[in-house]
């Protein structure tokens, strides 16, 4: 039953010292969906998503992925990882960046699939400290999709970068989905949950609600999402 | 110009520093270190470096001079046979021998003494104080003896190096090790901290690398660059200043690849506690002045105070410094103990950081 989702978080809790960053947590990702986690910053997304790769491990709970139980280094080749802040290497080029990934990954031949996905063939010899946000943005998500993983993480994406460029990569995780790919991506901004098959709505590391955008909306009794999420954060918060 | 907005400037940066206590620490504490340790090694009781007395001589002034120079405090004496006393010097348990020859009363009676002083000569600074001490001991004793002022002019040899040997034939040799130790130190430790803080460290520990793939990578290529700046280094040395090597070049350099390699995994190593570019250039006068100083590069440390000593004893750069001597002054080959430990030194303080470097990567990813 469980292999059915690429990400299963079964009352997953961690806390930094004294401070509880993830308390009771349990959601569930479909394979091959989008999945938004939402919430303000500090709500816990980033640890979640850290938790999901393997980079932390939880001190109660059980976190699933891919059928493995986490932290695993097995299941990493068929993780991809888009951090926070656009991590790439400033002194080399675009195409270095993405092929340095791809290697770690041992999956040199998609540097050029990943790059045309992304816009930046053509800009493949510039070096990235030369580039405009929205272009660091588009590279660092190269890097994370370039070895096709099953599973891709996004921690916050679309922070910072222009409308257009917004729709743009809602295009691309579109794309990426129908082949198949399950996407799990963090954001602050309601307006794009619209754009997830099911969202959970996560706020003081606590679990709110999860469901698809019409289940929130009506378990906040709103049609508007943001008035949905305060309804929802304002009886379970207190 | 107002002095508002610069107030403003110098009131930030001390705003800073109350805030970064390491800082803070090390500016107050690295200076009192660092003069510390100088202070204790150049005013330190010193220890006296051991000299051979081969007294051959047949009338009566060997032995007064030999006694007087037991008494000495510049030195240390020890009685030995003619023999053994070669073999000494070179297994390095002597700094030096004096030999009186047999008609050394008798040439003190023509007014001109000239006893045999051999040196062991690899390391500068070791043989003033073995001088000093018998001319000391013997200008008052000949005197005596013969009643009329005698003239010291003692014939001195050279085991390794000697006269023709100048301040940078010494330092060099020691110094071609020590420049890529240093630099290629300092690459490691900023790049390997600029991994961390541009988030590309938490990317690579998503991924399916393992900590000793990324340790060793990092190795290999900071390893290329200082060989590649090794050899600058030694051409530069040997055809431009001319420093004197009697060893193998390809000792030298394989000395320097191992230093290389022990820089690279002390940087990555050292990288896993500090926070900043800035903590990181700190670990310069806490760990590597205070190495340097304790090397024997400058200091012998045969003359270093006992405690500083063992100190000596247990840092790796004291053998390489050691080892490079070996090589380019004592033209020592592989075969020698002395330059087999040296290296087996080096190597194994290599693996100890790879080991300690890959063990400590998981903490402090972000
Ligand atoms: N390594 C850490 N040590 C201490 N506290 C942390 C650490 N990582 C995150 N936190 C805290 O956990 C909370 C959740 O952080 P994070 O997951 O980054 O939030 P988000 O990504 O939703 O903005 C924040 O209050 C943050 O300060
Ligand atoms: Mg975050």
């Amino acid at each position: 039953m469980s292999d059915t989702y690429a990400v299963n978080l079964d009352d997953v809790s961690k806390s930094f010292g004294a401070f509880k960053a993830l308390n009771g947590v349990t959601l569930r990702v479909r394979q091959g969906e989008i999945y938004g986690l939402l919430g303000p910053n500090g709500a816990g997304k980033t640890t979640l998503i850290r938790l999901i790769c393997g980079l932390l491990e939880a001190q109660a709970g059980k976190v699933t992925v891919l059928g493995q139980k986490m932290p695993n280094v097995s299941v990493l080749r068929h993780i991809g990882y888009m951090t926070q802040q656009a991590a790439l290497y400033p002194a080399i080029s675009v195409e270095e960046n993405v092929s340095f990934f791809a290697a770690i990954n041992g999956a040199e031949e998609g540097v050029r699939e990943a790059l045309e996905l992304v816009q930046l063939w053509d800009r493949r010899g510039s070096v990235v400290a030369t580039l405009s946000g929205g272009m660091r943005q588009r590279c660092s998500l190269a890097c994370a999709l370039v070895h096709k993983p099953e599973l891709l993480l996004l921690d916050e994406p679309t922070v910072g970068i222009d409308p257009q460029l917004r729709v743009q990569f809602w295009d691309y995780f579109r794309r990426l989905a129908a082949a198949g790919t399950t996407l799990v991506v963090s954001s602050h901004v309601m307006d794009e949950a619209d754009r997830c098959q099911r969202l959970g709505l996560i706020q003081y590391g606590r679990l709110l609600a999860e469901g698809s955008p019409a289940d929130i909306r009506a378990q906040g009794g709103s049609r508007n999402l943001e008035d949905a999420f305060l309804a929802l954060a304002g009886s379970k918060g207190s | 110009m107002s002095g508002h907005r610069v107030r403003a400037i110098t009131r930030r940066l001390l705003q800073g520093f109350r805030r970064d206590r390491r800082t803070l620490a090390l500016l107050f504490v690295a200076p009192i270190v660092i003069l510390g340790l100088l202070g204790y090694l150049m005013r330190g009781s010193t220890s006296a470096p051991s000299v051979g007395i081969v007294n051959e001589d047949t009338g009566p002034l060997g032995a007064a001079v030999a006694d007087s120079l037991r008494h000495s405090t510049r030195i240390t004496t020890s009685d030995v046979s003619a023999a053994d006393a070669d073999a000494r010097l070179r297994d390095g348990s002597l700094v030096a021998y004096i030999r009186f020859p047999p008609d050394f009363t008798q040439q003190s009676q023509g007014g001109n003494v000239a006893p045999e002083v051999h040196l062991e000569g690899s390391q500068p600074g070791e043989d003033t104080p073995v001088i000093q001490a018998l001319q000391q001991s013997m200008i008052s004793l000949a005197s005596q003896v013969t009643g009329r002022t005698v003239r010291f002019a003692p014939r001195i040899e050279y085991l390794y190096g000697g006269s023709s040997y100048d301040t940078l034939d010494y330092f060099g040799a020691a110094f071609v090790g020590l420049i890529v130790f240093f630099l290629v130190f300092v690459i490691t430790i900023v790049s390997f901290l600029n991994e961390r803080s541009q988030g590309t460290l938490e990317r690579l520990m998503a991924s399916p690398l393992r900590r000793g793939e990324i340790v060793l990578g990092y190795m290999l290529g900071f390893t290329v660059l200082a060989l590649v700046q090794a050899v600058e280094v030694l051409v530069f040395a040997l055809a431009v200043l001319k420093i004197q090597n009697h060893g193998s070049v390809f000792l030298i350099f394989g000395m320097e690849a191992l230093m290389a390699i022990a820089a690279v995994n002390l940087g990555i190593f050292l990288s896993m506690f500090a926070r900043s570019e800035f903590q990181a250039v700190q670990f310069i006068p806490l760990v590597i002045v205070p190495q340097f100083l304790l090397s024997g590069i400058i200091f012998p440390v045969s003359s270093e105070p006992k405690a500083l000593q063992y100190v000596s004893d247990v840092l790796p750069l004291t053998y390489a410094v050691n080892g490079m001597r070996d090589i380019m002054v004592k033209g020592a080959d592989l075969g020698s103990p002395g330059l087999q430990l040296d290296a087996a030194v080096v190597a194994a303080f290599a693996i100890l950081l790879i080991a300690a470097g890959s063990a400590t990567l998981r903490r402090r990813l972000a």
